[in-house]
């Protein structure tokens, strides 16, 4: 084989290697969207659904076809360090049927004497449950401003999916805590 | 010296009850004061509410000892479960293999070394051999997984609607617990100070100012999350270890089977004093517990009930003096 | 340093091969691009940042060997702080361990392993006269160079708390982005870009070279063990450092550029971190281990007179090894919160990787079984591995478990283990692979009875520091703290005795170079004998500056 040739050869290897090495740094930046969407279609992680009114319509008729099971509802609040504002659930617990739209409030309260605002993070414990946790309305994510001193209440309109019924990681699940985190947005 | 740490000792014990006494005495009156101003219910739980005298050093049980070559002892179902898994299959699999491995390298170099063995043998295959050392190794790691599949599934059982909750906060260097259905707010525990706690007769770098106080024989919600970056709540003797995410909660059970101190300590990198975040639980009888959560001035979830009208007249007010946006 | 390289080059100038048209000492050191006098240089460089690494690592043992703080406040001013407070002290505390993993991952094992030997070895044993890309092969060195650079230049510049970046090796958010302000965080993250690009780069080389450049009648299957171990690691690298370049980078932007992938506060996810980290970091382990597997595989064969038992399961086994090694990450994180399924899933995935192990650890008996073999300081050195590797195999095995993970996670017993198959497994195969190959390497040999000496102390000392982690983490004692509770002080204190002894064995080693050039004899062309078969045997020691002008043919019988 002539010197040539194989250093064609060579070359061809190496941009191969070099596609490889690539297109593992591309998935790596992809990780992000792709564990993101991973995490909202199952439930990874205790990740709440987001549902349409419509489907939350069905879930109803569904629930009250199928028979009832009950679930404890826990709601969680919490301020990450370095946020000034009081965050608490109205009530700590609650109990739903399954498919049973149910609403919840949380009140925030700005302690500073700044406008500050918030986003939240959230998450559902036990985490096999995120894949059944339905809101229909919610402040995740939105960007909320507090003036000093004002409080607002913040609903969640949710509801259990009645496939709930048919997970065997659900069976001895008695309560699923929603918990709430507001951080300070990073823009100020 | 030792004569000298039980006088320092027994100051403590002293110490504590003229604590006891005081709060008994004036501020106690001054609490029940304030209480009738509130409801007379209120007062009424106030005025009974006994000190609350937290254990002394006979009682720790679950702390690492100098010298042992082995897990602590196991205060938990769980960590009963973990310590049989641990003991009855996996030291004797260790030690089994590396056995093994060491007896047949001490043959090998005992029975083919070249004196013995001055012409060496061509063979380089074997396939019945082959298939032999992955098919064994198969099989007992086939018998590992059962118990061990099983462990996981106990671990993760999901606690009852009625369990003790608690929210457990790590920050950077101390821990925050919360007992949300004890109306009981956040307590905060740093390390004792560890002259302090030699002088009291605890061991030093594990004691802390608040214990987490927690009933024995229920089981206990623990819900963790961090505050600025990730920390970890473990607690050995209990088998109990989860990580403290900031912004995301983590959710496990805990039972402990006998009253008794425990102890643990940070478990994730959190920066600098990541050595100084110990964790000290005080697992005591219901009835304690309850004295316990009466002294911070919280109530039962079942007692709530029963002033759950006074509760709510009492919230009421500050949820509707509150402009809604 | 220096004074190695220079009586290695005095010794080959003196050598005067017709063949050997070698440049002046700058252009042969400083911008080289022949194989041997690159895998010299990696050699020199790992055992510079060995040094260093080692004292990080003996100067923990130090505050380590009784409870309180004894010595970090003098540590903190060696690192430039006036005066430190007890945090900044603590801190540097934070430093070492951080500085420590680094140095021994990056800038020791992988050097030394893949760089050292990898370059010298694997060209002489599939018979081509260079790497494929022989300047790109300088580049890859001066990268790691460079890399390490940065990453001393961390330790003195502020990293938060103190000075330089304390977050250990994992570097986890947000501890390592709203967690430590300065630069020396940034600093510490380019070192690892530097160093990851130069082993990517040197992975695509060692890939080109092995498909591309093999002798006639050299295929696939007739690769020396250690060709093949080199293999699959350079495709590990290939796959998994681009990951966590992707990582580092993404947290580089979140600490400077107001990015939020890691950052609850912006609606990122602290643990995808850990996920990107470990889905690099657990590869990253069988990087630093399958090229010392092909050298044990190469050493045993040698000194039992015997071809490698079960070539191919031995072949096939790295390859499995190396696959399954991309889907268990997430072990290293059972106790972050994951949910029962995953954890099920991450147990006995993990527990598979025993298999192919095992089929390694049996064949390498096998190859025994039946040989006629001589004690020579590698085969000493060899078998040691394979004792040591199997104890850190079955603890291995231990933390498997998810259910036990949740006891001993983030203890000494995981200190104790990942020693086990990194400090004892890696390290011993290294000093295994430098006595097979030293008088190679420099044409002298070295003195049989030190390097036998050398490795009894070090397996006493080692064993000394490493085995009663097991019984601290057990019994509880967490990592990566400064100070502990009084009951963890007396496995401790045989921890440091164990240190010092094992020191002590680092010196012998010293002496032994030292010997070898001073006194050592001249070594022959192949030195161990008939057992040796692959082809850098059938060279002078050390071999021509240019090898295989004309390409060995290598015949259609057992050549592994």
């Amino acid at each position: 084989m002539s010197t040539l040739a194989l250093e064609d050869r060579n070359r061809r290897t190496m941009l191969m290697a070099f596609a490889i090495a690539l297109s593992m740094l591309g998935l790596g930046y992809a990780s992000v969207p792709l564990y993101e969407l991973f995490c909202k279609v199952t439930g990874f992680g205790g990740t709440t659904q987001v549902a349409s009114a419509a489907e939350a319509d069905l879930a109803e008729r569904l629930a009250s076809s199928a028979g009832g099971r009950t679930f404890s509802i826990r709601f969680d609040a919490n301020t990450a360090v370095g946020m000034p504002w009081e965050f608490r659930p109205v009530q700590v617990t609650d109990t739903v049927s399954v498919g049973q739209r149910d609403m919840a409030t949380y009140i925030a309260r700005n302690n500073s004497d700044e406008p500050i605002t918030g986003t939240a993070t959230f998450k559902v414990e036990p985490e096999q449950a995120g894949i059944h946790f339905n809101k229909i309305q919610c402040f995740c994510f939105t960007e909320q401003t507090l003036q000093p001193g004002q409080e607002v209440r913040m609903p969640v309109l949710y509801y259990v999916d009645p496939k709930v019924m048919d997970d065997p990681n659900m069976e001895g699940v008695e309560q699923i805590t929603l918990s709430y985190t507001f951080h300070r947005a990073i823009t100020d | 010296m030792k004569f000298g740490e039980n006088a320092l000792k027994r100051l403590h014990i002293l110490t504590i009850l003229a604590a006891a006494l005081t709060f008994f005495a004036a501020p106690g009156a001054a609490l029940a004061q304030d209480a009738e101003s509130v409801d007379a219910v209120a007062e009424e739980v106030a005025a009974e509410v006994p000190a609350y005298e937290y254990y002394g050093p006979d009682m720790i049980k679950g702390q690492p000892v100098d010298g042992a070559i082995n897990i602590q002892p196991q205060y938990s179902p769980i960590g009963q479960e973990g310590a049989w898994m641990h003991n009855g299959i996996l030291m004797y699999t260790m030690f089994g293999i590396s056995l093994l491995i060491l007896g047949l390298l001490l043959f090998v170099m005992i029975r083919f070394n070249k004196r013995a063995n001055p012409v060496p043998s061509k063979t380089s295959h074997n396939t019945l051999l082959e298939v032999i050392w992955t098919g064994i190794p198969i099989v007992i790691l086939l018998v590992i997984a059962v118990p061990s599949i099983a462990l996981i599934s106990k671990q993760y059982a999901s606690p009852p609607e009625d369990a003790v909750t608690i929210k457990v906060k790590g920050y950077q260097w101390y821990w925050g617990y919360e007992y949300p259905d004890h109306g009981v707010g956040e307590i905060i525990s740093n390390m004792m100070p560890q002259d302090e706690a030699r002088a009291a007769g605890f061991p030093a770098q594990l004691e802390v100012d608040n214990r987490l106080v927690v009933p024995v024989g229920v089981p206990i919600r623990l819900q963790i999350i961090g505050a600025d970056v990730i920390h970890s709540f473990a607690v050995p003797s209990l088998w109990t270890k989860l990580d403290a995410v900031p912004g995301q909660i983590n959710e496990t059970t805990m039972q402990v089977d006998e009253p008794g101190i425990y102890y643990g300590q940070c478990s994730e990198l959190c920066g600098a004093r990541h050595g100084y975040m110990p964790i000290a639980v005080e697992a005591v009888p219901m009835e304690r517990f309850e004295q316990w959560v009466a002294a911070q001035g919280g109530s039962m979830p079942g007692a709530e009930e029963a002033v759950a009208e006074e509760a709510v007249a009492e919230e009421a007010p500050v949820a509707e003096e509150a402009p809604v946006a | 340093m220096a004074t190695t390289a220079d009586t290695f080059q005095a010794h080959t100038d003196e050598h005067h091969h017709d063949a050997d048209h070698k440049p002046g000492f700058f252009v042969r050191w400083f911008m080289s691009t022949n194989h041997k006098d690159i895998g010299t240089l990696y050699l020199i460089f790992a055992i510079f940042a060995g040094i260093i690494g080692g004292a990080f690592s003996g100067m923990m043992r130090m505050e380590l060997a009784e409870p309180g703080i004894q010595y970090l406040h003098t540590f903190a001013t060696w690192f430039g702080a006036e005066n430190p407070t007890m945090d900044q002290a603590l801190h540097t505390w934070n430093v070492l361990i951080t500085a420590h993993g680094l140095i021994m991952v990056f800038f020791m094992v992988m050097p030394a392993i893949i760089g050292g030997f990898g370059n010298w070895f694997v060209p002489l044993m599939i018979g081509a006269p260079d790497m494929a890309f022989p300047r790109m092969n300088n580049i890859s060195f001066w990268l790691t160079v460079a890399g390490f650079c940065s990453l001393l230049a961390s330790a003195f510049v502020p990293g938060g708390t103190g000075l330089g970046a304390g977050v250990g090796w994992t570097v986890y958010a947000p501890l390592s982005t709203t967690g430590s302000v300065g630069p020396a965080m940034d600093f510490a993250i380019f070192s690892l870009h530097l160093a990851g690009a130069g082993s990517i780069l040197g992975a695509t080389n060692f890939i080109t070279t092995i498909f591309n450049m093999r002798a006639p009648g050299m295929t696939l299957h007739k690769m020396p063990l250690f060709v093949w171990s080199v293999l699959v690691t350079a495709f590990l690298l290939l796959l998994a450092l681009p990951v966590l370049a992707a990582a580092i980078t993404m947290l580089l932007t979140d600490r400077n550029f107001g990015t939020t992938f890691f950052d609850a506060a912006g609606g990122g996810d602290p643990i995808l971190y850990q996920h990107l980290f470990w889905f690099f970091g657990h590869p990253e382990v069988y990087i630093m281990i399958l090229p010392a597997f092909g050298i044990i595989s190469q050493i045993i064969s040698t000194f039992s007179r015997k071809p490698v038992f079960g070539y191919l399961g031995m072949a096939y086994a790295m390859v499995a090894i190396g696959v399954v090694g991309f889907i268990v990450w997430a072990h290293h994180m059972y106790t972050v919160g994951m949910d029962v399924n995953t954890k099920m899933y991450f147990t006995a995935a993990t527990m598979v990787i025993a298999v192919p192990t095992g089929i390694k650890i049996f064949s390498w008996i096998a190859t025994m079984w039946g040989g006629s073999i001589e004690f020579k300081s590698p085969m000493v050195w060899a078998i040691g591995f394979i004792f040591l590797f199997t104890v850190g195999g079955v603890t291995g095995v231990y933390l498997a478990n998810g259910g036990i993970d949740n006891n001993v996670h983030d203890t000494y017993f995981v200190v104790a283990h990942f020693h086990y198959v990194l400090s004892l497994g890696a390290v011993t195969g290294l000093f295994a692979g430098f006595y097979y190959w030293f008088p190679k390497m420099s044409g002298k040999m070295h003195s049989e009875f030190l390097a036998h000496l050398h490795f009894w102390i070090f397996f006493v000392g080692v064993n000394l520091i490493f085995f009663p982690q097991h019984f601290l983490g057990l019994n509880g004692m967490p990592r990566r703290i400064p100070d502990y509770p009084e009951a963890f002080a007396y496995w401790n204190g045989i921890s440091t005795l164990g240190y010092e002894i094992t020191v002590v064995s680092v010196l012998v080693w010293f002496v032994n170079i030292a010997y070898a050039y001073t006194m050592g004899k001249k070594a022959e062309g192949n030195y161990w004998g008939e057992g040796a078969t692959t082809l850098e045997w059938t060279l002078s020691s050390p071999p021509p500056f240019h090898q295989f002008e004309t390409l060995p043919v290598i015949e259609d019988k057992d050549h592994h």
